[in-house]
């Protein structure tokens, strides 16, 4: 339906937390707040991701 | 033998005449058939000279053909030529209206896609313009180059832009083409995922 869906995203694994998330994407952990506002839809606290939550990564 | 010359003579101006005749027979016919080709190849070339501009060149070459022809005295030729003219410059309009059905098409693809893609890669710079390091896939030296290039796709899209608005179809999409490369090359540095509508 979509073939410009732009959009990246990270699929929860065991352990991570938005802080290594960060790092991985931005090499800075201190960017978490970007995923959060981004995912506001699916999390309601930066400390409780869920693993298999797919988060989108701006 | 004087009668045998002067009856040779005779029958030369005679065969003279008749190829005289002949010839101017086929001029005024040759001549038309000139006059309507070049009706025929201006209207191709208003329909279709920005569309396939290679097949209108091609037309006008083979209509200066045909009037070189003319000019030469060889109306025959030059009135087939003509003739076929015509058929070729519908031909070419039906080409030309093809060719811009499937230039629009890629047009409102492109439109649709470029966007999405520069704004993604926008968002990921502004993010990364604020890290205090970057990730580990990525260096300063790309990021800069990653910068430039967005700013040329940016510029390059506003052309394309310009170029579909002045109803340069071609111009357009072959600028657009060109951006959507430019902005696939920074997704791909930045590590985000190219959309599939980007690969065709």
């Amino acid at each position: 339906e979509d073939p410009w869906d732009v959009k990246q995203y990270h699929e929860v694994k065991k352990g991570e937390t938005l802080w290594k998330i960060s790092e991985k994407y931005y090499g800075d952990g201190s960017l978490y707040k970007k995923i959060f506002e981004a995912n506001r839809d699916i999390l309601k606290n930066p400390d409780l991701i869920k693993v298999g939550q797919k988060l989108h990564i701006p | 033998m004087n009668r045998k010359i002067i009856g040779m003579m005779i029958l030369a101006l005679l065969a003279a005449v008749a190829l005289t005749a002949c010839g101017g027979k086929d001029k005024g016919p040759a001549e038309l058939a000139i006059k309507a080709a070049e009706e025929a190849v201006s209207a191709a070339k208003t329909e279709a000279g920005k569309i396939i501009p290679d097949q209108i060149a091609a037309l006008e070459s083979a209509l200066a053909s045909a009037k070189d022809k003319l000019a030469k005295g060889n109306f025959q030729e030059a009135l087939a030529e003509a003739q076929s003219l015509v058929g070729k410059a519908k031909d070419v309009v039906e080409a030309a209206k093809a060719k811009k059905d499937e230039l629009s098409q890629t047009w409102t693809n492109l439109s649709q896609g470029i966007p999405r893609m520069v704004a993604a890669v926008e968002s990921r710079m502004d993010i990364l313009s604020q890290a205090k390091s970057l990730p580990g896939n990525l260096t300063a030296e790309a990021l800069e180059d990653t910068k430039a290039g967005l700013a040329a796709a940016k510029a390059d899209w506003a052309k394309a832009q310009e170029s579909f608005n002045a109803g340069n179809l071609h111009e357009a999409v072959s600028v657009a083409n060109s951006v959507k490369e430019k902005a696939v090359k920074a997704m791909e540095t930045l590590g985000l995922p190219v959309p599939a509508g980007a690969k065709s």
